[in-house]
């Protein structure tokens, strides 16, 4: 019988098979994007497939791409806040203070920001991420059919858009953040209103989980898929809910303390299995720890300045600039050439959404950056997106995407 | 004192005692150092040696330091009137203006201590202190030296509760210029640079104080030839152009290194252009021919740039592509080149050194003839400044490229077209200066071939013209009247299906069928053929002058 199967198959290595085996398939190719769907953004995945088995998934990304590295050497300082709202575009908030970040470590002005600006940007960002983590899990559960979860989230995160705009004066794209602070100060009644979209937020969030935690469906489509080890999410650079899913204690906000978080008390959950259901969990109890930090900031905001007084960073307030030429000058100066950065590079970064913002700007010392890159996380988690659905079923593909939470705007720049 | 006679400073020679016997002078004995012609300082803190005679604010300047200063300009006297240069300078009781103060062996100077830094704080606020809020509907803002040295020096808010003083805002100084007496920060470099430069008193000052105003001298306006240069040392916007204001910002404009085509004197230049359009030209810093400063009718030049342009190939009038307008000319040159005697080519002054070698290229391969046409010369314009009464940018370059070749001057040109004697003209520019018969002749001619840049005189009477680039569309040369050759750069594109001349030239050979030796790629290379067999110009380096540019806009991207 052997003999004959060697004859067979002509190969001697798989002369123990049995007869029924049916012999290795040709791999047949199936694109996945860019436009799809259930793929976030547009991103293409050339899938080479075996049956439903994945065997290799080639990831192409750049659909949106927007030379935003480009652009910003061409625009000044301030103009570039814009196009950071456009990076991960569920969490701008983060984008602007992180990029003010930079700028500022590169004027010598870190710490030297007003505590209320600082306050402010913490309020900023962490409704921010709560906006982030909700679209990302509502969006992922909509695609694993669970319809309902995705219109409880969006509404919430409606509400939290809402306080946004009265705080920026845009929905989506606020630009609030200015290099040495923000654009203006708080709305009037801001926390009250914040304080109550987080308690009906909560309620939500009750409805949310029970519909999904212990839901069959859900889990059986989330737990044990797209496992990463925790070596292997240090390894491909992960960070934020992807390596805190996969036990990696890192959080910018705990290890590399910027702004006031120090201040603040609050946790950061880690998963131990490492696979799509610790990420959903993970970003479920991250909007929980953020709103922790929501209170305990609307109760420790103090009251004062909301920009460095510095008119070298500082546009002068409106009624100074229309009447006295000294902040006429000090105006058209910023908006013309801009802020006057010494020459130097310098790398800042913080906890986006997603995970470890950065930014490395390169100054020439005129008012743009020589050279202004961004370490999107959407773009390093992508990298490990194709390792993550490998061996998988195709239908697998869709939890771990949604989890990767890829934001194209952020990953192709 | 700069020059030592060596010789005149031997070494003592100390073993002359009587009694001895005179010890012999080696004949290469060590000359002593000659009498120092450079001065050392200290400026904060920095030792910087300079020339003998220069003052403290261009010694701070050779170190990168950037002392603010209003009145001052390299290129006029020291007024020392804005007071914005003030430094200390050990052992002077009192802060010293860095621009008059001469250096001085040892001197110590201080630009950053809290005392200088105070006066040059306070010196801003002063000079702001009844400047208008003008900065938006004002023609400097952006290359505004006001408006530079408050933001870095002073930067602080108004502490003025009182009315301004008010003063004529829009006063007519002369046919270029308009004052606003309100914006004027009284440095006086506009009234210098009249007598200095223009060698005419027309600026004057009056009444003192906060009432201290610009005006004309009496019986005076501000009209002489170089009184656009008034604007361009105008450190805020008292003095407008009436050419340029209103019309572009100037941080939107780019800059470009060019040479002025208006005369023969070659001014270097900055074209300041926008979306493929010319707005303004300003001059260009270069000490062995223009200095700082330019003349008012070169500025105007831009303007030809975009009047009467020829953008398309033209037959008998009517517009015709290029394969098919030097397809015809080609077919209409073939029977006169039988006899090359009976075609003239005509090389323009106007025109650049590699237009010109081109088409003598040309005229070499057909053995034909050589012309020159020119612009006449204007005795009126000349002086002993900048202006010359040639008013073409090329005489030089043309007849170095023509060299031994015998150039027929233009009343032969019309002699031979009157007779019959030509029965072909090729030629170059639309300055061919020829009487009402000779245009007749022209007209009945089938094979008059014109390669010009704008649509004008014998353009018209061509039975074919081709669309060459202007000066400021192309990259070319022009050697002005000191036989200096001179470099432009291409600013803005050229209209239509214009191309660079000595393309039109290389593509109207290939149609002739002589496009082997009259065939470039790029200007680089017409640059190189034509360094190699122009002989006053072998060896001449193609690419950025040795002199490094200095764009008013270097710092402007993209």
């Amino acid at each position: 019988m052997a003999d004959l199967k060697t004859l067979v198959m002509g190969r001697k290595d798989v002369a123990d098979l049995d007869l029924e085996t049916e012999l290795p398939p040709e791999l047949m190719t199936v694109n996945m994007g860019p436009s799809h769907p259930a793929m976030h953004g547009t991103v293409r995945i050339v899938l080479s497939v075996d049956g439903e088995r994945i065997v290799k998934g080639d990831i192409q990304p750049g659909y949106l791409h927007r030379c935003f590295e480009k652009e910003a050497e061409h625009a000044t300082y301030t103009q570039i806040f814009p196009y950071t709202d456009r990076l991960n575009y569920v969490s701008p908030m983060i984008n602007n203070c992180g990029y003010a970040m930079a700028v500022e470590k590169l004027l010598g002005l870190t710490g030297h920001i007003p505590r209320r600006a600082e306050f402010i940007r913490v309020i900023v960002s962490e409704v921010s991420r709560i906006t982030d983590h909700l679209t990302c899990v509502g969006a992922s559960a909509m695609e694993l059919g669970a319809f309902g979860p995705f219109l409880f989230f969006l509404k919430v995160r409606e509400w939290l858009y809402t306080w946004l705009e009265e705080v920026s004066g845009a929905r989506l794209t606020h630009s609030y953040v200015r290099v040495g602070g923000v654009n203006k100060d708080l709305p009037a009644g801001w926390a009250e209103k914040l304080d109550r979209r987080l308690t009906e937020m909560e309620g939500v969030m009750v409805e949310v989980e029970s519909m999904l935690n212990l839901n069959r469906i859900f889990h059986d489509r989330m737990a044990g898929i797209g496992v990463m080890t925790r070596a292997e999410a240090i390894a491909w650079g992960q960070s934020g809910p992807i390596a805190r899913s996969a036990g990696v204690d890192y959080d910018v906000r705990k290890d590399h303390p910027y702004s006031v978080y120090p201040e603040f008390e609050f946790d950061v959950p880690l998963g131990t299995s490492g696979d799509c259901l610790d990420r959903y969990l993970i970003r479920v109890e991250e909007i929980k720890q953020s709103t922790r930090i929501l209170r305990q900031a609307m109760k420790m905001i103090p009251d004062g300045p909301w920009i460095i007084d510095d008119g070298k960073v500082a546009l002068p307030p409106k009624t100074e600039a229309y009447n006295t030429i000294e902040a006429m000058i000090r105006h058209f100066k910023h908006i013309v050439d801009g802020i006057k950065v010494a020459p130097g590079e310098c790398y800042t970064f913080l906890e986006g959404g997603n995970g470890e913002l950065g930014f490395f700007i390169v100054s020439d010392g005129t008012g743009r950056p020589y050279k202004c890159y961004v370490r999107s996380p959407s773009f390093v988690h992508l990298s490990a997106t194709s390792k993550l659905i490998k061996n998988h079923l195709i239908a697998d593909i869709v939890p771990i995407f949604g989890m990767i939470n890829m934001i194209g705007g952020e990953c192709d720049k | 004192m700069t020059d030592v006679n060596p010789n005149a400073a031997k070494p003592a020679v100390s073993s002359e005692a009587p009694g001895n016997p005179p010890a012999p002078i080696p004949p290469a004995a060590p000359l002593t150092p000659a009498a120092p012609t450079t001065v050392t300082l200290t400026i904060d803190g920095k030792p910087v040696t300079v020339a003998k005679g220069t003052n403290v604010l261009e010694a701070a300047r050779s170190l990168g330091l950037d002392i603010s200063a209003f009145c001052y300009h390299p290129g006029l006297s020291i007024a020392a009137c804005c007071r914005q240069c003030l430094v200390s300078v050990e052992k002077n009781p009192k802060l010293q203006p860095s621009c008059q103060q001469t250096v001085g062996e040892g001197m110590v100077v201080h630009t950053t201590d809290s005392q200088s830094t105070l006066a040059r704080k306070q010196m801003l606020e002063f000079t702001l202190l009844n400047h208008p809020v003008d900065c938006p509907i004002c023609d400097k803002a952006g290359e505004c030296t006001l408006q530079r040295l408050y933001f870095e020096h002073d930067n602080a808010d108004s502490r003025v509760d009182v009315k301004k003083v008010e003063k004529p805002k829009v006063v007519d100084l002369g046919p270029h210029i308009v004052l606003d007496a309100e914006r004027c920060i009284l440095c006086t470099r506009c009234i210098r640079v009249c007598d200095e430069v223009a060698g005419e008193h027309q600026l004057e000052m009056k009444s003192r104080g906060d009432h201290q105003e610009l005006t004309t001298a009496p019986g005076q306006q501000l009209d002489n030839p170089y009184s656009l240069n008034t604007v361009d040392v105008c450190p805020v916007g008292a003095l407008t152009s009436k050419d340029f204001r209103f019309t572009m910002r100037s941080w939107e404009l780019e800059a470009t290194p060019s040479i002025c085509n208006g005369c023969a004197t070659g001014c270097n230049i900055e074209i300041h252009h926008n979306n493929g359009r010319a707005w303004r030209l300003v001059p260009r810093l270069n000490l062995d021919v223009n200095g700082h400063w330019m003349c008012d009718e070169g500025r105007f030049t831009y303007h030809e740039l975009r009047e009467q342009r020829l953008a398309v190939p033209t037959v008998g009038g009517l517009p015709s592509s290029w394969d098919k307008a030097v397809k015809l000319a080609a077919e209409r040159l073939a029977g006169p080149l039988k006899d090359p005697a009976t075609v003239a080519v005509v090389l323009s002054a106007q025109a650049s050194n590699e237009d010109n070698f081109a088409l003598a290229r040309l005229a070499a391969a057909w053995k034909a003839p050589l012309y020159l046409t020119a612009r006449p010369e204007r005795g009126d314009r000349a002086d002993d400044k900048l202006r010359v009464a040639d008013v073409n940018p090329n005489r030089a370059g043309v007849l170095a490229i023509a060299g031994a070749a015998p150039l027929g001057d233009l009343a032969a040109l019309e002699t031979g077209v009157n007779t019959g004697a030509i029965r072909a003209v090729v030629f170059l520019g639309h300055d061919l200066p020829v009487s009402e018969t000779a245009l007749r002749r022209l007209r009945e001619l089938d094979c008059v071939i014109a390669l010009a840049s704008h649509e004008r005189g014998p353009v018209k009477a061509a039975a074919i013209a081709l669309p060459i680039a202007a000066w400021a569309e192309t990259a070319g040369s022009v050697t002005n009247v000191d036989g200096k050759v001179q470099r432009m750069h291409p600013a803005i594109d050229p209209p239509g299906l214009a191309v660079a001349g000595w393309d039109a030239v290389a593509r109207l050979a290939s149609a002739a069928g002589v496009g082997k030796t009259v065939a470039w790629e790029h200007a680089r290379l017409v640059w190189k053929d034509m360094t190699a067999q122009v002989k006053p110009w072998s060896g001449l380096p193609w690419g950025r002058e040795v002199r490094p540019l200095a764009l008013r806009f270097a710092g402007s991207r993209g």
